[in-house]
């Protein structure tokens, strides 16, 4: 009788503590209250991150200074919030790191909490931080999930003399409409640059190579990165290993970055017309 | 089809009715005028399964959250002597918090195998509940991981049906009796509980994802009918 009366008190306890847990948790509003795993609500912490990341790396003088830009160039951290740790943790101690890029698939199942786990891990970078969005980012109600906690799916922005073109090249996911990537949005952005645009990097998760690539676009789409008078290259995510190639007649570099779990990044630094030097990290 | 992971619940409901001795096997309740002679240890619980048909349910039950709807409604059985509830849900997620709007439908088993000794009270505590869900999620906007833009496999999981388990406990107060004079009972429960995409997200990141990052809170009422 006193053994089920300790083990009542056991179960009582462990109760108990229970909800104290979820009291405080409520007190620092640590998100349990959970419409569905779909529901797309977004604190404001975690709202509008590339506009927030933006403007923090706008105000931020170029740490190599003159014409150089140097980046770290990641991508495809979906589910590996371990290795995620050590990727903040061995970037925080490379120099002269101005941002780092991630080539999507932020996430591995396209919910909003997922984007919020790599934030939370991402956020302790010493640098600003920038994504594109991923086709496992767009699974169930991942579009808008991207929306609320990162902004738009295409999206510009120049630093020390580089235009980045971010775009959404995740086809399939679109049951291969014909519309993604929007090629006449990377034409304009890509055709007439700017006096201050020395040179333009364009990145994307999706390569054209990839048969995830919407195939009635992969013409069209390669010749607007062909005829781009500045590009220095692009950055692709989605198979989750290095490589670098010219795989197009007109010349066009193509970059794949690790992913998370491979354990190895890509430090860029960009100088000159399209002048790039690249090194690969492991952490 | 897509409806069919709720047969197993109905197989659940199916045990036969219980034997007729139990029906006096209430305790002795204050407001009740049920012909309880029989005394047990067991407090007053909802029999459940007795003398009316399998379909008919034994409450009814609004809930929050849980990863089940902003507010959901549904009905439920219950069944062991009180210790076991089976409930059907439909919750709903408005369109500000979605691409368009959620419906989830969700089937769900809550065993509860503690009664607190309160003595003679209308207030009846069960402090433990472990359960497990199955849901549906409709809904136009979502973009399926599963039809005819991917070959087979290309991702494991789907983006519609979820399963989770929680653990929870309920507090229950005795408001009268229902029409076969057992005592009827107005309980509120919670549920703190996981999915499997949050599960499979933490198990593969062992210290890399805290525990509480992957939890989620559901509360909500069940009335006897």
């Amino acid at each position: 009788m006193k053994q089920l009366f300790s083990f009542f008190h056991t179960i009582s306890l462990f109760h108990r503590s229970l909800m104290a847990g979820a009291v405080v948790c409520l007190l620092a509003s640590c998100d349990l209250i959970e419409f569905s795993p779909n529901e797309t609500r977004t604190p404001e912490a975690y709202r509008n991150l590339t506009q927030k990341n933006l403007e923090r790396l706008q105000a931020q003088p170029n740490p190599t200074g003159g014409d150089t830009v140097r980046f770290v160039f990641t991508g495809d951290s979906q589910r590996f919030y371990s290795e995620a740790e050590d990727f903040v943790k061995s970037v925080n101690q490379q120099r002269n790191i101005a941002f780092v890029v991630l080539a999507g698939d932020v996430s591995d199942f396209g919910l909003v909490r997922e984007l919020r786990w790599v934030h939370d891990k991402l956020q302790q970078l010493r640098m600003p931080y920038l994504t594109v969005i991923g086709n496992h980012d767009l699974v169930a109600n991942g579009r808008k999930a991207y929306q609320e906690v990162y902004g738009p799916l295409n999206y510009t922005f120049t630093y020390a003399g580089t235009k980045f073109v971010m775009v959404d090249t995740n086809g399939r996911e679109y049951g291969f409409n014909g519309r993604i990537p929007d090629v006449g949005w990377v034409q304009r952005e890509l055709r007439e640059p700017a006096p201050e645009v020395k040179r333009q990097v364009v990145m994307s998760h999706v390569a054209p190579m990839s048969e995830d690539f919407d195939p009635k676009v992969v013409g069209p789409y390669v010749q607007t990165l062909g005829d781009a008078p500045r590009l220095a290259f692009e950055l692709n995510g989605h198979n989750h290993d290095f490589s670098i190639g010219k795989p197009y007649d007109n010349e066009v570099t193509f970059i794949n970055s690790y992913s998370f779990e491979k354990r190895q990044y890509v430090v860029l630094t960009v100088w000159g017309e399209k002048e790039f030097k690249l090194e690969t990290v492991q952490f | 089809m897509r409806r069919l992971f709720l047969l197993p619940l109905l197989a659940l409901l199916l045990p036969a009715p219980a034997p007729a001795a139990h029906l006096g096997a209430a305790v002795p309740d204050t407001t009740s005028v049920a012909p309880a002679a029989a005394t047990t240890d067991e407090p007053a619980t909802p029999l459940g399964l007795i003398a009316q048909p399998w379909y008919r349910p034994h409450h009814v039950l609004v809930q929050a959250a849980g990863g089940q709807g902003m507010v959901a409604a549904g009905v439920g059985y219950t069944t062991l002597r009180g210790k076991l509830d089976v409930d059907l849900l439909g919750g709903y997620v408005p369109k500000k918090y979605s691409i368009t709007p959620m419906g989830v439908f969700t089937g769900k088993a809550t065993y509860s195998p503690f009664t607190l000794d309160l003595g003679a009270t209308k207030w009846q505590v069960r402090p433990l509940s472990v359960g497990m869900f199955v849901s549906y999620t409709a809904s136009k906007g979502i973009n399926s991981s599963r039809d005819e833009k991917y070959y087979k496999g290309y991702y494991w999981w789907s983006s519609h049906t979820r399963i989770g388990g929680f653990v929870g406990g309920r507090v229950a107060r005795v408001i009268g009796t229902n029409r076969l004079g057992q005592p009827r009972t107005v309980a509120a429960y919670y549920e703190l509980g996981t999915n499997d995409l949050y599960l499979t997200s933490a198990m593969t990141n062992l210290g890399g994802l805290p525990l509480h990052d992957i939890l989620t809170l559901g509360f909500g009422v069940k009335l006897d009918l």
